[in-house]
C-alpha cells in the first residue's frame, strides 16, 4: 500500500467535505494539500484509468471544446473530467478526489482533462494521454504567463518528449499551432476552416504571429478569420496550410446566436444547425470532431451531439430572471473578447453589462481592453452598465470608443450592477453579461441565485 | 481667423509592436484632438519603410522579444530621421521595447548587445527579474510645471497631474546616462530598474517610459501636454481647450488607489 497517497487522499477528502458544508465553490483546495503531500498523486490516479487521457489545451475554447467531448464521448466511454474549468495539476487532483472512493479507486475508464498552457509541459506527463488537442496561442493576460513565443517553445520540447501512441489534434488555421506539427511523433490530425470569408464584421487585427514561427520570413494571410487565425503561407520556408482533415465550410452566423455549418470528417459531408453562436465555437466544434472521428464515431451520432449542444459554463450560457432573458460570454483577453463582440454585433440592438475585475485569475493588467474593438457595436447600444474592480478603466476605453454613457452606468457593486441591467429591460429584451473570469464567478451565484437554478459547482 | 490645426502623427511598427494594448495611445491622442477640432492624420511606418513626412509626433509601443529583433534591425535605418526630428521639436513616446531601442544599447541576458540609435543617453540589460505589477511615479519637478501650463488650469486645480499611473512588464533594466533625465521618480513598482527609483527618460520633447496601461488615456494631463508641444512646432503656443475629462481621472483615481493599496 502506497501510504503517502492514501494520507494525500484522506487530506483532500476532508477538504472537500470541509468546503461543502461551508457552501464554498473553491474547487482546487483539495487536489493543493492532497499534492503538497503526494506530488505524484495524479500520475499514480492515472494509472487505473484504462484508456488513458484526452487533453484540450489552447488560450480560447478549452472549457467548451471539452465540454463538447464529454457530450460526444460519453455513450462510448465513463469519463472522469474537470468540467469546472480548475485546469492547473491540482485542478485534476481535486477532480479525482471527488469522484474517487475513500480506498481510491475512480469508477472511469478515460480522463478528458482541460488544462492551462502553461502548466501543459508538465501537467501532462502525469496523465498518461491518448489523445492531445492543441486549439491555438494567443495573448492572454501577459502579465501571468510571459509571452506567446514562450509558451510555443516549451510545448514543442513537449511534443518531442510525447509518446508515439499519443495522438495529436492541430488547428491547421493557427501557424503557431500548424508549426509545431514538426515536433509531434505521434498520428496527426488537423481542423481548419475551409471558406474564405465568414459573414462577420472586420475588428483591427491584434495579430501575435507577425513571422513565419519557422523561419521568421515574412507570413502572407490570404484570409484572416481572427488575429492570426486564417489561411496563410509563408514568403521562404515550406510552412503553409493546407487542407484540414476536419473542416467546417458555408459557415452562416446569424441574429439570435445561430450558426450553420457544413462539417467534413475526411470523405464525410453533414449540415449542421448549431444552437451556440460565433467563430470561435465553430473552431470548438471542430476539435471536439476531430477526437470523435478519431475515436471512430459514426458521423450521424456526431452530428446529432453537435446539434443538441447548447453551452458550457459561462460561455454563452443562457438564464431566465421572471421571463426575462440573460446570456453570459465571459471575456479575458483580446482576441476572445473580439469575437465576442463580433458576434453580438449582429444583434439589432444590445442592453450590455460589461464587469472588468484585475484579480489574479482575471490578469492584473487591464491595458488589454484597449486591443479589443468595442467601437464596432458602439452604435448598436441602448443600454450600457459597467461594473468590476476596473470598471473606470473600461468606462474610460468605452468613453474613446464613442459609446455614449449616461451619468448613472457605473456600478461598484457587481449584484447591484446585474439587477440594475435586469431592471431596465423592457419585456422582449436581452441582457448581455460580458465578465471577466472573477466577475463570472460571482455574476453566476448571482444569476443562479435569482434565477434558481442549481449553483454551477453542483452542477 | 486662427488656422485650422493638424497634426501628423507617426506610429512606429504598428504591427510588430502592438503587445500590450498600447495602441490606447493613439486613440487617445485622436480623440482628444478630435474633440477640439484639431485634425489628426496617422501614418503606420513598419520595417522596410522610410520615414519621409516631418512628423510631429512619434509613437513607438512595446512588442514581443522576436519581432523586438527585426525593428532593432529595421531602426537602424530610420535613426537619422528620428534623431533630427526630435533635435527640430517633435514630440515622441516610447514605451517599454520602444524606449529600450531608442537607448544606446541592449544588451540580454546571454550577453548579446542588440544596438540602439542612442536618442536617450541610456542602456537597459535583461535580467531574471520579470518586472510585472502597476507602477506608480511622480513626474520630474521641470515636467510637472510645464504640465500644469498645458493642461486646462481648471482641471489642474482639482486632480492629482502630479503623478502617472500605468502598468509595467518588463524584464530589462534601464540604467540613464548623464545627458537625460528621468519621466520621474517611482512611488509604487519597480520603473526603469527597481533600483534607483528612476522611472523613464526624457531628451527634449521625447519620453520614454515603461507605463503600459494603455498610458495617455487615464492620465489626460499628460496627453494634453504631449499634444499642446506637438501643436508649438508648427502654431507656437496654442491653449487647448479643457475638456470634460471626469472619466478619465475616475480611472486614473482608481487604479491610483488599487495601486496604493496593494501594488
Amino acid at each position: 500500500m502506497d501510504l503517502r497517497f492514501h494520507i494525500a487522499l484522506l487530506i483532500g477528502k476532508i477538504t472537500a467535505l470541509i468546503l461543502k458544508l461551508k457552501g464554498s465553490g473553491a474547487t482546487a483546495a483539495p487536489g493543493l494539500y492532497a499534492l503538497n503531500i503526494d506530488p505524484d498523486f495524479v500520475k499514480k490516479f492515472s494509472k487505473q484509468i484504462t484508456n488513458g487521457s484526452i487533453i484540450i489545451c489552447g488560450t480560447n475554447g478549452k472549457t467548451t471544446t471539452s465540454r463538447i467531448v464529454s457530450d460526444l464521448l460519453s455513450t462510448k466511454y465513463k469519463i472522469i473530467h474537470n468540467r469546472q474549468g480548475s485546469n492547473l495539476l491540482r485542478g485534476l487532483a481535486s477532480t479525482l478526489i471527488n469522484n474517487s472512493s475513500f480506498l481510491g479507486k475512480v469508477d472511469c475508464n478515460i480522463a478528458l482533462w482541460e488544462i492551462d498552457e502553461a502548466v501543459l509541459p508538465q501537467v501532462i506527463k502525469d496523465t498518461n494521454p491518448k489523445t492531445l488537442v492543441l486549439l491555438n496561442l494567443f495573448r492572454d493576460q501577459l502579465d501571468r504567463y510571459g509571452e506567446v513565443d514562450s509558451i510555443r517553445k516549451s510545448w514543442q520540447t513537449m511534443l518531442l518528449n510525447l509518446p508515439k501512441t499519443t495522438q495529436v489534434i492541430l488547428n491547421e488555421d493557427d501557424p503557431g499551432i500548424k508549426y509545431l506539427e514538426k515536433f509531434a511523433r505521434g498520428k496527426i490530425t488537423t481542423f481548419g476552416i475551409e471558406d474564405k470569408k465568414v459573414n462577420l464584421p472586420q475588428t483591427t487585427n491584434v495579430s501575435d504571429i507577425k513571422q513565419c514561427p519557422n523561419c521568421s520570413a515574412k507570413l502572407i494571410h490570404t484570409s484572416i478569420f481572427s488575429a492570426h487565425i486564417g489561411h496563410y503561407t509563408c514568403t521562404s520556408c515550406s510552412l503553409k496550410r493546407t487542407t484540414p482533415i476536419i473542416s467546417a465550410s458555408n459557415l452562416i452566423f446569424e441574429r439570435g446566436f445561430k450558426t450553420s455549418i457544413q462539417l467534413t470528417l475526411d470523405n464525410q459531408k453533414l449540415s449542421l444547425n448549431l444552437n451556440i453562436p460565433g467563430l470561435y465555437n465553430v473552431y470548438n466544434i471542430l476539435a471536439a470532431s476531430a477526437v470523435s472521428y478519431n475515436e471512430n464515431l459514426d458521423g450521424k451520432f456526431i452530428k446529432n451531439k453537435l446539434q443538441q449542444f447548447s453551452s458550457a459554463f459561462g460561455r454563452y450560457q443562457k438564464f431566465n430572471v421572471n421571463g426575462k432573458e440573460i446570456i453570459v460570454f465571459l471575456i479575458k483577453n483580446p482576441t476572445g473578447a473580439n469575437e465576442i463582440l463580433k458576434t453580438i454585433s449582429l444583434e439589432a440592438k444590445l442592453n450590455i453589462l460589461v464587469i472588468l475585475n484585475d484579480k489574479i485569475a482575471d490578469g492584473r493588467d487591464v491595458s488589454w481592453i484597449w486591443d479589443t474593438n468595442w467601437e464596432i457595436i458602439s452604435k448598436k447600444v441602448s443600454n450600457i452598465f459597467i461594473s468590476g474592480s476596473r470598471s473606470w478603466d473600461l468606462a474610460n476605453r468605452l468613453k474613446y470608443a464613442g459609446f455614449k454613457l449616461s451619468n448613472k452606468y457605473v456600478y461598484k457593486q457587481i449584484n447591484y450592477s446585474i439587477r440594475r441591467g435586469i431592471a431596465s429591460l423592457n419585456n422582449k429584451d436581452t441582457l448581455l453579461v460580458l465578465p471577466t473570469y472573477t466577475a463570472l464567478l460571482e455574476t453566476q451565484k448571482i444569476l443562479s441565485k435569482l434565477s434558481r437554478q442549481e449553483k454551477w459547482h453542483q452542477n | 481667423m486662427a488656422p485650422k490645426l493638424s497634426l501628423k502623427i507617426c506610429h512606429l511598427y504598428p504591427d510588430l509592436m502592438d503587445t500590450y494594448g498600447d495602441t490606447g495611445n493613439i486613440i487617445t491622442l485622436q480623440k482628444r484632438c478630435e474633440w477640439r477640432g484639431i485634425k489628426t492624420n496617422v501614418s503606420s511606418i513598419s520595417a522596410g519603410k522610410d520615414i519621409k513626412e516631418d512628423f510631429d509626433f512619434f509613437f513607438f509601443g512595446g512588442g514581443q522579444d522576436k519581432t523586438q529583433l527585426i525593428v532593432a534591425h529595421d531602426l537602424q535605418k530610420k535613426k537619422h530621421s528620428i534623431k533630427i526630428a526630435v533635435e527640430n521639436g517633435s514630440v515622441l513616446l516610447s514605451v517599454c521595447g520602444g524606449y529600450q531601442l531608442l537607448q544606446n544599447y541592449f544588451k540580454t541576458k546571454d550577453g548579446e548587445i542588440i544596438k540602439g540609435i542612442g536618442l536617450f543617453d541610456a542602456y537597459t540589460e535583461g535580467s531574471n527579474d520579470r518586472m510585472i505589477q502597476n507602477l506608480l511615479i511622480k513626474i520630474s519637478p521641470d515636467l510637472e510645471n510645464k504640465i500644469k501650463e498645458t493642461y486646462p488650469v481648471t482641471q489642474s486645480a482639482s486632480h492629482p497631474v502630479t503623478q502617472l499611473i500605468g502598468f509595467e512588464n518588463h524584464s530589462g533594466k534601464t540604467y540613464l546616462g548623464k545627458n537625460v533625465n528621468p519621466l520621474g521618480i517611482v512611488i509604487k513598482g519597480a520603473g526603469n530598474n527597481g533600483q534607483d527609483q528612476t522611472e523613464g527618460a526624457i531628451y527634449k520633447n521625447a519620453f520614454g517610459c515603461y507605463l503600459h496601461g494603455s498610458l495617455l488615456p487615464k492620465n489626460p494631463h499628460f496627453a494634453d501636454y504631449l499634444i499642446a508641444k506637438a501643436l508649438e512646432r508648427r502654431y507656437g503656443i496654442v491653449n487647448l481647450k479643457a475638456l470634460d475629462d471626469s472619466i478619465e481621472w475616475q480611472a486614473h483615481n482608481q487604479s491610483v488607489k488599487i495601486t496604493r493599496s496593494r501594488g
